[in-house]
């Protein structure tokens, strides 16, 4: 089982280290990665399933496209876009469960939306690769701007720094206990950067007489050993960097994120002043589900 | 894909351009028409989101004049079918989308349309 491996981001130029280390790792990993992802997670799939007939949502981060098929027991009934980062996972993306879906290629820090379009969005395994709090905030208030101020809901999933003992990854040890990166305080309290390797055993097969499927062959993920064969070239290892969270920071960032923008937290109150407006996020629940954090928001204005 | 749903949602977000900014125009589009299921529950819910005029524009644009210029009182079955081709039949595979404000071009390849700025472009 490939480790997690603590980094440090180079803060002087975080786009380009999460071109370097998150971009243009899914773009090379893409279809082997898609393989691996298409069980929605239940909290996931009880959110969409909750969606009245009619609205219109976006997946922001979407890779492989794995949401946009849902809700199973309603299919079409709403209707999500995929958006993502990756190039190579939309063209995948874009027939999830084959049908055409709806895909477009954009950043999570950009909005390239009319305000408040859509009646939900989803963000699923994505903020953590961001690679500074500033940028992990900037995602949760683009996000916010994106559903509408009335009724809007978004439900966000993180990688959590607690993984469960199914999770196939493994907590990163610490190698030497001076480290302050691993200081059990700063890894409760702050969470932790690390890299997650990828590994892709590349079988290089020029001619494929005889053979079927493509000249290179993917056969190892995170959660297995690469198969015992003898590949032409030494297995690829892609490194991507994940912030790992910590107990209660997705919460706070959700809650810092809406607060900064002149939102109020909380439920909208009873008593309201006439002839003022005001615009409130709710977090409706948040809680730890298979090693991920998670938080849904509602919107609502007055 | 570009489908007129999407188009409906987008807008440009070029740095500084924040008014005038949608719909975003069709330039040197190829289309491309595949059969859709129909639903007719999820169109009676999303017809009140779309930007009506916004949709009846891009649908001329592509060669399409089943809609009317304003939205029909009457909601029935013929609408719904003329709406569902509108928005989920016309696929735009290749082509672009210019801003009308500060005419950014979002390319389109593929179906995917890229909606990523260069950094000096990001607002």
């Amino acid at each position: 089982m490939p480790d997690v491996q603590p980094t440090t981001v180079s803060v002087e130029n975080p786009q380009s280290y999460e071109d370097t280390h998150v971009h243009a790792v899914y773009d090379e990993i893409a279809p082997h990665f898609a393989s691996t992802r298409y069980k929605p997670w239940p909290i996931i799939a009880a959110f969409l399933a909750s969606l009245p007939t009619g609205w219109i949502g976006v997946d922001l981060g979407t890779g492989n496209g794995k949401y946009l098929p849902l809700p199973a027991d309603r299919p079409g009934s709403v209707w999500t876009i995929g958006y993502d980062r990756s190039i190579n996972l939309l063209k995948i993306a874009k027939r999830a469960g084959d049908v055409d879906r709806e895909v477009v290629l954009g950043d999570v820090l950009d909005n390239p939306w009319r305000k408040g379009a859509f009646d939900y969005a989803i963000s699923i395994a994505t903020i953590h690769h961001l690679a500074t709090p500033a940028r992990r905030k900037l995602a949760v208030q683009r996000l916010l701007q994106t559903i509408s101020p009335s009724h809007g809901r978004g439900l966000i999933y993180v990688w959590a720094i607690e993984q469960d003992d199914l999770s196939k990854r493994s907590i990163p040890t610490c190698p030497n206990p001076k480290d302050s990166r691993f200081d059990i305080f700063t890894l409760i309290n702050k969470g932790q950067d690390v890299f997650v390797p990828w590994v892709l055993a590349q079988q290089a097969d020029p001619k494929p007489k005889g053979r079927k499927g493509k000249k290179t062959h993917a056969i190892s993920s995170e959660e297995s050993e690469p198969a015992p064969t003898a590949p032409s070239s030494p297995p690829k290892v892609f490194e991507r960097y994940y912030h790992m969270f910590a107990h209660g920071e997705l919460t706070d960032l959700v809650t810092e994120a809406a607060l900064e923008t002149g939102l109020v937290i909380g439920q909208p109150p009873e008593a309201i002043v006439p002839g003022r407006k005001i615009q409130g996020v709710q977090i409706v629940q948040d809680g730890w589900e298979r090693s991920n954090y998670y938080v849904e928001v509602h919107r609502w204005e007055l | 894909m570009v489908r007129l749903i999407t188009h409906n949602l987008l807008a440009c977000h070029a740095k500084g351009c924040t008014s005038n900014n949608f719909p975003l125009q069709f330039q040197d589009v190829s289309i491309e028409l595949r059969d859709a299921d129909f639903n007719a529950d999820f169109l009676r819910g999303f017809l009140p989101r779309l930007e009506w005029p916004a949709l009846v524009g891009a649908a001329r644009q592509l060669g399409d004049t089943s809609l009317p210029a304003e939205q029909p009182d009457m909601i029935d079955d013929e609408f719904l079918q003329k709406l569902h081709h509108v928005l989920l039949e016309i696929h735009v595979e290749e082509g672009a989308m210019v801003c009308p404000n500060c005419k950014h071009v979002y390319p389109i390849s593929n179906g995917i349309p890229n909606m990523l700025l260069a950094e000096h472009e990001i607002g």
